[in-house]
């Protein structure tokens, strides 16, 4: 028994874990530039990626939430599946969708009481959502992977041709020489750059990459449609829940006309009700967009600083923060629902 | 003076500075949670996990007024 322990302490898993630490530091400091990290461009709003249904262009972002909503199927589909065959301990895979579950029950259920079984569906589908996009979005080359296009900064790289695939030739960027940009510093992500055949003549001096796919969360437009959707949901379950007199909450008339002045402080507070719904859109908005924005910033200027050894550590700490926040909306679209449910009980 | 387009950028990168002044109440509130989260998991340890949840709850909460200081300084740089 005693000797068992040493013997673990020399596993194999940590040397490979120190081997690949070892080829980081190479490709970082020693080896070849093409091997070099480089700073990806930090922008705000989601590239095309040159598809388009129609007249309607179709972005990284959404080309990655399209990802993250096959996954989600296949997954429900597979519970689905297991359900069905009447196994009742569930095994492997689906013992972590039972936990996250009851966890998400439990949750709903303290918050709600008897209206949870009602009010789960929306607060359980952002946090999937939400959870899924933001692992996913941590992929290798997920953010790394696109095509290559002439820089908007002017701090683009030189691209390399690595090898041809039928009519795609395959690109990568040499990090050595930055053209524009002498001081420029390494990166974490190792870049890839794709591009057709067609842009035999079009490849730029300085180039910067258009990746394929986003993490969803990146893209201000998809915080945005959840907050939107979970305050209408708001609404909707006040209406059911209360009746009409839902709304005397944001135009307390009656009590304007039958209480006075404190009708009329009730009318003005009503007001600020409604300015507090615009308030919480906004605040559910910046802070999914926020916090997953400034990781995608942390991850390249600290990457910049150590690239070799610092950004697993980095990226173990993004895991941690995509389910913080997807467990934060999740909580507060919860709250606010069952609070809308419970609004002015008494009250007639 | 002379660049006025220079002279713009540099308040854009002034301002982006200056919103971030606003990350010191979010350090304040961190600060806070952690210091009673610790104090009540030393007085009651055997409540240790679920003192842990919720003070990493508020700790995010308390945190996200600073990611709405660096949205907009983001917001500033980038985009303004």
């Amino acid at each position: 028994m005693s000797e068992a322990k040493p013997k673990k302490r020399f596993g194999v898993k940590r040397w490979i874990i120190l081997a690949l630490f070892a080829v980081g530091i190479y490709a970082a400091f020693i080896g070849p530039s093409i091997l070099k990290p480089v700073s990806p461009p930090v922008v705000m709003p989601a590239e095309n990626t040159g598809l388009h249904i129609g007249g309607f262009q179709i972005t990284n972002s959404i080309l990655a939430t399209l990802l993250v909503d096959v996954l989600l199927i296949i997954m429900a589909l597979s519970v689905y599946r297991f359900i069905r065959s009447g196994k009742m301990v569930p095994i492997g895979f689906f013992n972590i969708f039972e936990a996250i579950f009851e966890f998400m029950w439990n949750s709903v259920e303290g918050a709600a009481g008897k209206w949870a079984k009602r009010i789960i569906p929306i607060p359980a589908t952002i946090f999937l959502l939400i959870f899924v996009a933001n692992m996913v979005k941590l992929v290798p080359g997920f953010e790394s992977i696109g095509l290559v296009e002439p820089s908007i900064t002017g701090k683009g790289y030189a691209p390399v041709k690595l090898f041809q695939v039928g009519s795609l030739d395959v690109y990568t960027v040499d990090k050595g020489q930055p053209v524009n940009e002498p001081a420029s510093t390494s990166e974490t992500s190792t870049a890839q750059g794709e591009t057709t055949s067609t842009a035999h003549e079009g490849i730029c001096t300085s180039c910067d990459i258009i990746p394929f796919l986003r993490g969803p969360s990146t893209d201000l437009n998809f915080p945005l449609a959840l907050a939107v959707i979970t305050i209408i949901m708001v609404q909707v379950y006040g209406v059911v829940s209360v009746g009409p007199g839902y709304f005397s909450k944001f135009l307390p008339v009656k009590q304007l006309v039958s209480g006075g002045i404190f009708g009329l402080i009730n009318f003005a507070v009503g007001i600020l009700e409604i300015i507090l719904e615009f308030a919480k859109v906004l605040s559910f908005t910046f802070r999914l967009f926020g916090n997953i924005f400034a990781g995608v910033i942390l991850l390249s200027i600290l990457g910049a600083l150590l690239p070799a050894i610092l950004p697993p550590l980095l990226y173990i700490f993004e895991i941690f923060f995509g389910a913080i926040q997807a467990y934060v909306f999740f909580l507060l679209a919860t709250i606010f629902i069952s609070s809308a449910t419970a609004a002015h009980h008494s009250e007639g | 003076m002379n660049d006025p387009v220079a002279f713009v950028q540099a308040l854009k990168l002034l301002g982006a500075g200056m919103a971030m002044i606003g990350a010191i109440g979010a350090g304040v509130g961190v600060g806070l949670a952690a210091s009673g989260g610790v104090q009540a998991m030393g007085r009651n340890p055997d409540a240790a996990g679920i003192i842990q949840t919720n003070m990493i709850l508020g700790m995010a909460f308390a945190e996200a007024v600073a990611i709405y200081a660096l949205v907009v300084a983001v917001i500033l740089i980038f985009v303004a």
